[in-house]
């Protein structure tokens, strides 16, 4: 239907009441964008033009801008990167900040001093956080000095979670291929697959660049946080705030909105609810370009640890304004 | 398998065998990718007593990527183009969830019918009627029922659900007074009702919209 050419009508439709709105920069600190540096980019030198504001322009902007911008510029290098890259030395990503904010390059030093000595990029499609997440964790399964126990643990608390989905609401003819999917990978840590072979870390790379596999763990992540945080109403209510507005949302619209659909990134209250249900250990590093780290770059760490299996490495994640990627010790994918 | 495929295949099975939803979705050809689903019209909305069709289409990606619906029967509804059926639901957009199916999504659609949103809507025309004048708007939506959904009244109304005999001025939620007034100034009948539509020619907003630029744009037409 054609829309109407004029409005003759008292009542304005698409008004709404008015409400206080708080900044971004009003809320706590619960992983906002920052200012004071040229925002992550994903670009190579050769298309550094892309950015074209200089970085004295970037300080004026608010917290919200800069965000906005990263965000734009984040979907913009979408289709190039794959959903999980290779390991690649933190020096690549140096070399994106060079030519901007010193207060990056100074944590990125930082965080190359105290041994961090690679970065997985994850793409940055809003799923970045449980992408990363999920990544790391069967890896860290991979990785574990006893890698049967590792496995067993994990399997008995995803088994166990089917029960808290379907508490939650959730039909299981609709949540099952996601949970087998996310719980074979993790039996062929130590289960050989139809050809024989144990899962690899190039392998579990290759799998997570499947847009399936890979969407299917993200999918249930997502649910698990959503049943965590409707089990437990008192513990997150206070904390659900839309990113948008800063007000707070009802439970189930916080859910809806911004847990359970694909593309809506996890603040705190996500990161906190998934460790808890999925018992594990999760630490952020936050390179965030804050002129208090600035004397000699060091960056925060947040650790959200609870895991019951001793020997596990925790997971370590890299959070750059409006973004998530995995931080690691080593430079290189391994050899095998 | 493929994963869409089996997905779909257990949710059409699902919906047959449920028998209390009063969902139903059937095959249009031989693809499982291409349904249509159908609801009966909820109890105490104008839409009571309707049976609606939905033209279901599953996308690539599904089920990452949302289901793509529209209304095949025509429906007098805020979030719904009361031309092509096209809705506005956020489910169907940035809010879809993998986790949501064909049936909870038609069952969204079937709650959608009892509490529309008009401050963002699909269909603007139906949109300011609705926020003019509920009482009108509910009375235009039964009768859209009655002629398109095969709602109740259907039977004494005899002829007039075939094109052509129906009655415009009721179609369009207008009111026959204020159309006979303007048509007795020498304009199409036809594009009176149109203009009077458009301008949301109703309720209170009558004494709002002065004679002369319902002329004027009946002279634009």
């Amino acid at each position: 239907m054609p829309d109407t050419p004029e409005s003759y009508d008292v009542p304005p439709i698409s008004v709404s009441p008015e409400a206080p709105k708080l900044k971004i920069s009003d809320l706590p600190d619960v992983g906002e964008a920052d200012v004071n540096g040229r925002p992550p980019s994903y670009t190579t030198a050769e298309d550094a033009e892309l950015f074209s504001l200089p970085p004295s322009d970037l300080d004026s902007l608010t917290p919200l801008q800069t965000y906005e911008m990263n965000e734009n510029f984040l979907s913009e290098s979408v289709p190039d990167r794959p959903l999980i890259a290779p390991l690649a030395p933190m020096a690549t990503l140096r070399t994106e900040y060079e030519g901007g904010s010193q207060l990056f390059v100074k944590q990125i030093d930082w965080l190359t001093k105290y041994g961090y000595a690679g970065i997985r990029r994850t793409r940055g499609d809003g799923d970045c956080f449980y992408r990363s997440l999920a990544f790391a964790y069967i890896e860290s399964i991979l990785l574990a000095s006893d890698k049967a126990l590792a496995v067993t643990s994990a399997i008995s608390v995803l088994e166990s979670t089917q029960s808290l989905l379907e508490q939650a609401g959730f039909d299981r003819m609709a949540f099952e291929d996601f949970y087998d999917c996310f719980v074979n990978l993790i039996k062929r840590v130590i289960t050989p697959d139809n050809a024989g072979q144990l899962l690899s870390s190039s392998m579990l790379l290759e799998e997570f660049n499947m847009p399936e596999v890979s969407n299917s763990v993200v999918v249930y992540l997502r649910l698990l946080t959503s049943a965590h945080i409707r089990a437990d109403p008192d513990s997150y209510i206070p904390f659900l705030l839309d990113p948008d507005t800063g007000e707070l949302n009802d439970l189930q619209q916080f859910c809806i909105s911004q847990v359970e659909a694909m593309g809506k990134e996890a603040d705190h209250v996500q990161i906190i609810a998934l460790s808890r249900v999925l018992k594990v250990n999760i630490t952020v590093a936050y390179l965030d370009g804050r002129p208090h780290n600035s004397q000699e770059g060091k960056v925060d760490f947040l650790e959200f640890h609870n895991a019951d299996i001793p020997g596990m490495n925790p997971v370590i994640l890299l959070y750059r304004p409006g973004h998530y990627d995995i931080l690691d010790k080593r430079n290189e994918e391994p050899l095998e | 398998m493929d994963a869409r495929l089996r997905r779909v295949n257990k949710e059409i099975a699902d919906c047959k065998n449920d028998k209390q939803s009063n969902i139903s979705i059937e095959l249009v050809d031989s693809s499982p990718f291409h349904l249509i689903g159908a609801f009966d019209g909820p109890e105490g909305t104008p839409y009571e007593g309707g049976h609606f069709q939905v033209d279901i289409s599953i996308p690539d990606s599904y089920p990452f990527q949302p289901v793509k619906m529209k209304f095949i029967t025509k429906v007098y509804h805020p979030n719904i183009s009361s031309a092509s059926g096209a809705i506005c639901l956020d489910i169907l957009k940035d809010a879809w969830s993998p986790v949501l199916t064909l049936k909870s999504t038609l069952i969204s659609l079937q709650s959608l019918l009892c509490s529309p949103e008009p401050r963002d809507p699909q269909d603007a025309e139906v949109a300011k009627h609705y926020m003019t004048s509920k009482s009108s708007f509910e009375e235009t939506a039964r009768y859209w029922t009655q002629i398109y959904a095969g709602g109740p009244g259907k039977e004494d109304m005899g002829k007039a659900c075939d094109e052509g005999l129906r009655d415009e001025v009721v179609m369009a939620g207008l009111d026959r007074a204020h159309v006979d007034q303007f048509e007795a100034l020498g304009f199409e009948r036809s594009k009176v009702i149109d203009v009077l539509r458009r301008m949301n020619y109703r309720g209170a907003n009558v004494a709002q919209i002065n004679d002369d630029r319902v002329v004027e744009e009946l002279l634009k037409s």
